[in-house]
């Protein structure tokens, strides 16, 4: 029998204004080579000076995920040639990196599992190539290259691809709530790479480890792994081991395969040296003594004090929690006067549905809009059914669902005088079962809300409306009797 | 210390130079005698030297503000083409 | 007046004393630079509309009473591994050949500012790997002194452009000797300043733990005016000052020598120095005892593998710096290759000299995994060592003074055979940068042959005051700078 061991690289873009060496904006969809200067373009005498939001940030990040943070890091130069470095060295950290030895605590299937964090060093992202189809030409957008990344380096702690991916989910929880990056997969702005190597169960030393690239969701490090872990098993149960080869492999998910990667540096001599153009970077005590004390409410505090504060169960708290853009959205609901339990509903069922169950990087309805739609339920101003209508429409449109609703004309009737009237009118009509109503036939109320219904084109309130026809039926009934 | 041709391509390869036959073997040579010249360095005693960075000192670190480059029109007049606002270079494979 | 003969305090007072017009003395070097560098090759590129104009410019302020600047009026030629906003700049190297930078760098931005007018860019070896300016990918820079010597290098460019009476002011480089070489080669006066001193931004890095900018002028006055302007801290660049430098080197320049302690390495004076200029340094030697210094032979013996460790460090860092040069943004581009891998070895193999080659190659071999530890690291433990040694020798001294150079300038051609020779040769100047102390040149005297001969006073860091008192004393002492190079047109 075989164990997989899996180890994790992840590349996270820190939430700063301006890039790591220079003031280039960082800001997200700007068109190709927009923020870009004579630094980050790597030009002839320009030389790089550190964000200090960078040090910060990537502190936060580090005092989340129970790091030990050096009183001294320092940069190195990585060097290979690739069109999109400028340089054709990447300002990295080699051996003195800005924190080390942390951990993250997971759970899966009701286990707990610690998976340790090697180290976390600061490096600064490369530019984008894009290779045209119909051209024998590559476009470089330098957009990208200064974007401060950190990167994760996990220890080779995980069994399963499902525990990489719950480590993943935590790491980005984590990462999101210290306010340190977007954490968004689909921008780009967290990437993931993964080791995979198998051993016979008992055997301490590893075996060959792979490296996989190029998945670029949760589902796809999922699938990428397992297959991943399939072929090395294959290999090994038929004795042909010797064919896995330390590599770098490319997921690639139209084939639902891992493939040989052309290696862009055939001798990976990276030729790490300290950067000349760079001091040291001094930590004290007390500025991480600082870091600890300022980060913002973790995941397990706001655990706690939601179950203090709203009531709810520890699934649907579990939910909304492991996402602070979740748990976020759903206090902003709340501030709009909507119950925590209605809020949650809506959130857990339609919303996350919205979210592709969590995958997703943005809430497509804005907090007040959908707090405006389940009040306008509660008062009454729509039914239930409009409601869901209204709520498609908001994911789609920037419209209020006040506008949504009048266009669509789905306004409740639940003035009194319209419906008494529209009521007065079908019983007027239905005498037969106003009859059957005094003989005791219940199902004649149901009978005559659904001509009220069908009358008011479904817009009737239907418990206004039923109020009013019981009344009125119950007067009818009186005068009868009289 | 002896250094082959071999040794010379492959440092070339690193730094994406390339040598031929006689260009190889001249470097080598010269490169033995550079090398052997920096065999005094071993003359000195360098125990003393211990290479940890300096423990103390203070963090030269910038404003996290923008401050975009004024002359954009002409940070890639020197580019051999683009198309749009791209950087365009014969196509790589990768 | 001969235009070749003033200096920046002259042409200073001339402007106040409204005896000639800046307009006046740019069209004056520029028609120099057009008689007679045809036969020096000092200038890549010259900027003749652009000096003219800002000389117009200049003249108004002046007729309207206006301050001009410390520099005001003053041209400057610049060394062609310094950026200049739209001026071409190719570190005299095919692989820049068309290279425009569009960005100036903080030295050229300080110049404009402090009023400087800038009238050309000036030949060096490619990428300031060199000590004769013969690797240069364009033209040869011959010495003023003698036409078939050598300038120096790698700032012959700007050392033979002052020499030549070209310009008051020339701005060089210098990473183990570049600018004090050719100043003692042309006879002019050449300041590194300490490491940090002046911003590297916009220099084109070769060694970025040991590249300094620094200003070539023709006398120790001069270079006082000049350092106050180029100097201090830029948030540019992480590794410059980073408090407030000493204000003012100019009040107190007369101050003298006397009582002041200098030591000369005894490992200076060993053979392979020219029996010429030895005995020009001890000639001001004499001078600066007569003018009541202290002057006493000490020991450093860490010169030999100083030497070493400057050229591996300064290798390796030339390989990682001269990496971006690849053909892919900016810069030559080879014609023919089939794929981008192709492209970049094309371009480089084509587009960089010889020299520069092969500190590249020395550099990525030091760097390579299995010889880091054995050079690298080593050279930089020895730098550790050097830098203690000299912090030692200024407790005792407060200056080190030696030749500049171990021999006289030398013939085009003669020293291009054998590397290992050309290296020695710095052996006088590469412990400076080691250690990141300023030291200045100063011509000192000349050989038989009418050559110049240059002496080199170190200080311990940020000491240049101390460095321009004892080179102006005996400057002021010697009399040589008011010797002349003469040139006469070519027939």
């Amino acid at each position: 029998m075989f164990e997989t061991i899996i180890g994790l690289e992840i590349h996270v873009e820190l939430k700063t204004k301006s890039k790591i060496f220079c003031g280039c904006s960082t800001g997200f969809g700007a068109p190709p080579n927009e923020n870009t200067c004579p630094i980050c373009t790597g030009l002839p005498g320009t030389l790089p000076v550190l964000n200090e939001e960078v040090v910060n940030l990537a502190m936060r990040a580090g005092s989340a995920l129970n790091c030990q943070i050096n009183h001294v890091n320092k940069f190195d130069r990585k060097n290979y040639f690739y069109p999109d470095l400028p340089k054709a060295y990447q300002i990295s950290q080699f051996d003195l990196p800005i924190c080390e030895k942390g951990f993250v605590d997971i759970k899966l299937d009701d286990r707990e599992k610690r998976v340790g964090i090697t180290r976390i060093h600061l490096e600064e992202d490369a530019g984008k190539l894009i290779h045209l189809e119909d051209a024998p030409v590559t476009l470089i957008d330098y957009n990208r290259t200064g974007i401060p990344l950190i990167e994760i380096v996990t220890e080779p702690d995980m069994r399963s691809a499902e525990e990489a991916v719950t480590f993943l989910k935590e790491l980005r929880a984590m990462l999101e709530y210290v306010e340190v990056s977007d954490c968004k997969m689909e921008q780009g702005s967290m990437r993931c790479d993964a080791n995979i190597s198998i051993r016979p169960l008992g055997q301490q030393a590893l075996n060959t480890k792979v490296e996989i690239k190029n998945m670029n969701s949760f589902k796809e490090i999922l699938k990428a792994i397992q297959k991943e872990e399939k072929r090395q098993r294959e290999l090994y149960t038929f004795g042909e081991a010797y064919k896995i080869k330390q590599e770098t492999r490319k997921w690639d998910s139209a084939k639902g395969k891992t493939v040989p990667m052309r290696s862009k540096e055939d001798a990976h001599d990276y030729r790490y040296f300290p950067e000349p153009d760079l001091l040291p970077v001094f930590i004290q005590e007390e500025d991480i003594v600082k870091v600890k004390e300022s980060l913002p409410e973790l995941p397990t505090q706001k655990k706690t004090r939601f179950a203090e504060t709203y009531g709810l169960s520890e699934k649907e708290i579990d939910i909304l929690t492991g996402r602070k853009m979740l748990a976020d959205y759903f206090e902003a609901v709340i501030a709009e006067g909507v119950p925590p339990k209605e809020a949650s509903n809506w959130i857990l069922v339609e919303i996350l549905r919205l979210l592709k169950d969590e995958e997703g990087d943005e809430i497509p309805i804005k907090a007040v809009h959908l707090g405006d739609l389940i009040k306008m339920i509660e008062a009454g101003k729509i039914s239930r059914t409009a409601g869901k209508e209204v709520f498609e429409a908001l994911a789609i449109t920037h419209k209020s669902p006040t506008e949504i609703v009048e266009e669509k004309g789905l306004a409740q009737i639940s003035g009194t005088d319209e419906l008494e009237s529209a009521v007065k009118e079908i019983l007027d009509y239905n005498q037969q079962a106003i009859d059957d109503f005094k003989n005791g036939k219940s199902q004649a109320v149901g009978f005559l809300m659904g001509q009220i219904m069908k009358a008011t084109k479904g817009k009737a309130n239907p418990k206004t409306a039923k109020e009013i026809l019981e009344k009125m039926l119950v007067n009818l009934y009186v005068k009868s009797n009289m | 210390m002896k250094i082959t041709t071999e040794t010379i391509n492959y440092i070339a390869k690193l730094a994406k130079l390339r040598f031929n036959e006689d260009e190889a073997e001249t470097f080598a040579k010269e490169f033995e005698g550079i090398l052997d010249h920096f065999q005094n360095l071993d003359k000195e005693d360098l125990s003393m030297e211990g290479l940890a960075a300096a423990k103390e000192g203070k963090s030269i670190l910038r404003k996290d503000e923008i401050k975009p480059f004024e002359n954009k029109e002409e940070l890639f007049q020197n580019a051999k083409g683009m198309r749009e606002s791209y950087l365009s270079i014969p196509k790589v494979i990768e | 007046m001969k235009i070749e003969e003033l200096t920046i305090e002259e042409i200073q007072k001339a402007y106040q004393e409204k005896r000639f017009t800046v307009t006046e003395i740019v069209q004056g070097y520029l028609d120099r630079i057009n008689k007679l560098d045809p036969q020096i090759g000092a200038f890549i590129t010259l900027c003749k509309e652009s000096a003219l104009k800002e000389a117009e410019a200049i003249d108004k302020k002046l007729a309207n009473g206006e301050d001009i600047g410390m520099l005001g009026g003053i041209p400057v030629a610049i060394k062609d591994n310094i950026c200049t906003r739209g001026i071409k700049t190719t570190c005299a190297s095919k692989i820049l050949e068309d290279f425009i930078p569009p960005y100036d760098a903080t030295v050229v931005q300080r110049l404009k500012d402090a009023g400087a007018i800038i009238i050309g860019k000036t030949n060096m070896d490619e990428f300031a790997m060199g000590s004769s300016t013969e690797n240069s990918a364009f033209q040869k820079t011959k010495n003023p002194w003698h036409l078939d010597k050598v300038p120096g290098g790698s700032s012959g460019g700007s050392a033979a452009a002052v020499a030549a009476g070209f310009a008051p002011l020339t701005i060089g480089s210098d990473t183990g000797g570049s600018i004090r070489q050719p100043a003692a080669f042309c006879g002019a006066v050449g300041l590194k300043p300490t490491y940090g001193l002046v911003s590297r931004y916009g220099l084109v890095a070769f060694a970025s733990s040991l590249d300094q900018v620094g200003p070539f002028t023709r006398t120790v006055k001069d270079c006082a005016i000049s350092l106050q302007t180029i100097q201090g801290h830029d948030p540019l660049d992480t590794t410059s000052i980073q408090r407030e430098p000493e204000k003012d080197y100019i009040s107190d320049l007369h101050k003298g020598v006397k009582g002041l302690r200098i030591g000369i390495p005894k490992e200076c004076f060993k053979e392979g120095l020219d029996p010429e200029i030895r005995s020009a340094i001890e000639k001001a030697v004499r001078q600066l005892e007569e003018d009541g210094a202290v002057v006493e032979e000490f020991s450093l013996p860490i010169m030999d593998s100083g030497l070493s460790a400057y050229y591996i460090i300064s290798s390796a860092e030339a390989s990682a710096n001269l990496a971006r040069y690849d053909g892919v943004r900016y810069g030559y581009r080879a014609e023919n290759f089939t794929g981008i891998e192709e492209l970049m070895e094309n371009t480089r193999t084509e587009g960089f000299g010889k020299e520069v080659k092969r500190r590249i190659m020395l550099g990525t071999y030091v760097l390579s995994s299995g010889y880091y530890d054995a050079y690298y690291k080593k050279a930089m433990m020895l730098r550790q060592k050097i830098q203690k040694v000299m912090k030692q020798a200024f407790e005792a001294y407060d200056i080190i003074l030696t030749p500049t150079s171990p021999v006289l300038p030398f013939s085009i051609g003669e020293k291009t055979a054998d590397p290992m020779e050309m290296y020695l040769a710095d052996i006088y100047t590469v412990n400076i940068n080691i250690a990141g102390v300023p030291a200045i040149s100063i011509p000192c005297g000349f050989s038989k042959e009418k050559l110049p001969i240059g002496l080199q006073l170190i200080g311990d860091h940020y000491t240049e005051k101390k460095l321009l008192q004892a080179a102006y004393s005996l400057e002021q002492g010697l009399g040589v700078y008011h010797e002349t190079a003469f040139l006469k047109e070519a027939e």
